[in-house]
């Protein structure tokens, strides 16, 4: 089997907002043989913001990112959607286009880097199916996810645009179902499947707009009986899970969804302690979850 | 397979009070589309059922509807496809989203008119035609920008799952906005700041809450999120003051000075003193649950060999002025095989008129 040993972009979440993301991470994939090494210089994507201002700086620093792990010789694994749509851009664009990357590289080089290509961006979420793979994933389950339904989050950046993303049918994906499965747990189909968080209208449109699609989510969820909601993107779990509360009492209702991010939910099947997975931190109790986790043994 | 189900949303406001589904059984036949096996239903088992359609070859766009949850026209879906697509033995037909069904398929467009009025979607020339009788010129590079934008047929699948639409009925739409890029952004044109007043007024432009839902349904490749995008920086270059815009300032400063989002200052940065003061009660719930960093709340750590992006800051800077940016164009898929499906797209124009 091939090694996996990826350049690890954190982006700014898991730093941030997000550590026990940060930390579960590097425990799954320890646990699943996948090496990381992380990017200690990398800077935050952007996240669509910087294009607007100024699309060729966001291009240049997003080049230099993917510099970086052409330094090491591996392939960039990001753990946030937006961070891989990002960064997924940046490099189509410069391969497609001689003219701008001879620009940008002209950029580059006054901080002694170059732009090659020769990295791929790639996600945590794929990285588990077609890494580590399914068979080995379901191998390594001590305490499978079968008292639990479980809805999926996919969020945006995971999927759309196809022409930058591609790694499913945006109309119909199937991997996080399919991880799902494999800890042997009940997928859960629901409204908001493939819907919106409303995190990135935040600052501009939380009453109109934001909050309204984050109580929707939730809803949704709660309408087929999840006993929690699971994304591979951070900015969809600070979303859902640290503005649920403001978005309850926009509605006046209660929702009370946990949100789990992927590698927490891998973690607990795997026979991870939930202390450890860090989901004492989130805002929604995951109290219950704990609780039947700790039954199940 | 030999057969499969067509469930069709049906209605009918002057006898029905709910909607309901009714379900159909037909023969499978290859290359049949959605729309031909509406016909057939129509022909040999309902002819109640009510849609709308002209050309049959996905250029009216009348015959948009939802199908199997996503909007899109029915005159170019195959059933076989659709089948294996979603692995399964029933299709689901329904009116487009977010609008109100009128009868069965049919939605209200009209509403959907009133907001595309809004951004006068017409070319208001800035001067007058060249004097030797010829047409309006215009620079390649001009063109390419709003070529992609050029070919919406109004079929309204872009709006189906708008996901800012679907939280607030006052966004224009996402081919609304389309339409005012289209203009806005063409050389020739000569109300691009009434036009960017007319979205800007609505806030419209920052609703988009960055989903490319409306790019992923378009049948006609129109990149209604990239026109949004482009009109925010249009916006930005004419000088109006928005709140993406202060964002979006922040977040290079932020880059240029650390090279991380300092997302706890975040608040006071965007929203001054008193957003600070309302969001107060968030930042200690984040720091209590063991999620921030002291640190951050006064400034936090600058990345690793940060001297790079300093000078690559400044360089780029310099350089913007020069660099000509082209923006994807999509043309159509062109692979698909069990997991992925990757549209193609690159930098060729589509050929057009220049
Ligand atoms: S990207 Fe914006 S306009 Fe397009 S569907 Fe999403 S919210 Fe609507
Ligand atoms: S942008 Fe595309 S989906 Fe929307 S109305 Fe125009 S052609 Fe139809
Ligand atoms: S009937 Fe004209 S687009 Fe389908």
């Amino acid at each position: 089997m091939a090694e996996l040993k990826y350049a690890f972009y954190t982006g700014c979440s898991a730093k941030g907002v997000a550590p026990e993301l940060y930390n579960s991470t590097y425990l799954v994939a320890e646990k699943l043989g996948m090496e990381l090494i992380e990017l200690e210089a990398a800077t935050c994507c952007g996240a669509g913001a910087v294009q607007e201002k100024d699309e060729f700086l966001s291009l240049t620093i997003n080049a230099r990112n993917l510099a970086l792990a052409e330094e090491l010789g591996l392939d960039l694994l990001t753990i946030c959607n937006t961070c891989t749509v990002m960064l997924r851009e940046t490099k189509f664009k410069l391969d497609n286009d001689p003219e701008l990357k001879k620009a940008v590289n002209e950029v580059l080089a006054e901080a002694g880097l170059e732009y090659k290509g020769t990295s791929e961006v790639t996600h945590f979420l794929w990285e588990v199916i077609d890494g580590v793979g399914l068979d080995k994933l379901k191998e390594m389950v001590v305490r499978p996810l079968k008292d639990f339904n479980i809805a999926p989050f996919y969020g945006c950046h995971i999927i759309r645009p196809v022409y930058l993303i591609g790694y499913e049918d945006p109309d119909n994906p199937k991997s996080i179902e399919m991880i799902i499965e494999a800890l042997g747990g009940n997928p859960k189909d629901h409204e908001a499947r493939l819907a919106c968080c409303g995190f990135h209208s935040f600052w501009s449109a939380e009453d109109e707009v934001t909050l309204r699609l984050t109580a929707m989510d939730t809803e949704a969820a709660k309408e087929e009986k999840a006993d929690f909601m699971v994304t591979p993107c951070p900015l969809c779990h600070t979303q859902l899970d640290a503005m649920q509360e403001e978005a309850e009492e926009r509605i006046g209702t209660n929702i009370g969804m946990p949100i789990l991010h992927l590698p927490q939910m891998i973690g607990l099947a795997l026979g991870m302690n939930p202390e450890e997975l860090g989901l004492q931190k989130h805002v929604i109790s995951t109290e219950n979850i704990i609780n039947k986790i700790t039954a199940s043994v | 397979m030999e057969h499969f189900y067509l469930k069709v949303f049906r209605y009918d406001p002057t006898k029905d009070e709910q909607p309901y589904y009714k379900t159909y059984k037909l023969p499978v036949e290859k290359g049949m589309t959605v729309l031909a096996a509406l016909f057939k239903v129509k022909e040999t088992q309902d002819p109640s059922i009510s849609f709308r359609y002209n050309c049959r070859a996905a250029i009216c766009g009348s015959c948009s509807m939802k199908i199997n949850g996503h909007g899109t026209l029915a005159c170019k879906e195959q059933v076989t496809k659709l089948l294996e697509k979603y692995n399964t033995d029933t299709i689901v037909v329904e009116p487009i989203g977010n609008v109100k069904p009128l009868k069965d398929l049919i939605f209200d467009f009209d509403w959907l008119l009133e907001k595309f009025k809004q951004v006068k979607p017409w070319f208001i020339p800035k001067e007058p035609p060249p004097a030797d009788g010829t047409e309006y010129r215009q620079d390649p590079y001009d063109h390419h920008k709003i070529d992609f934008a050029s070919d919406c047929i109004l079929c309204a699948s872009c709006v189906s799952e708008c996901n800012a639409l679907k939280a607030n009925k006052d966004y224009l739409s996402p081919f609304v906005l389309a339409k005012a890029y289209r203009f806005a952004a063409d050389s020739r044109d000569g109300a691009r700041r009434e036009r960017l007043e007319a979205v800007l007024d609505h806030f419209n432009l920052e609703w988009c809450v960055r989903c490319w839902q409306c790019t992923t349904n378009c049948p006609k490749e129109v990149q209604p999120y990239e026109s949004i995008i482009r009109l925010r920086i249009i916006a930005a270059e004419e000088g109006y003051k928005t709140p993406g815009e202060r964002h979006a300032e922040i977040f290079e400063k932020d880059i240029k000075e650390r090279g991380l989002l300092n997302e706890m200052l975040l608040p006071i940065r965007q929203e001054g003193v008193l957003g600070a003061v309302k969001r107060a009660p968030f930042g200690i719930k984040m720091f209590f649950k063991g999620k921030v960093n002291i640190a951050d709340f006064f400034g936090g750590h600058k990345v690793k060999r940060h001297e790079e992006v300093e000078k690559i800051y400044e360089k780029a800077k310099e350089k913007e002025k020069e660099v000509k940016i082209r923006i994807p164009q999509i043309l159509g898929v062109v692979y698909e095989d069990k997991r992925k499906t990757r549209k193609r797209a690159n930098f060729l124009d589509k050929g057009g008129n220049e």
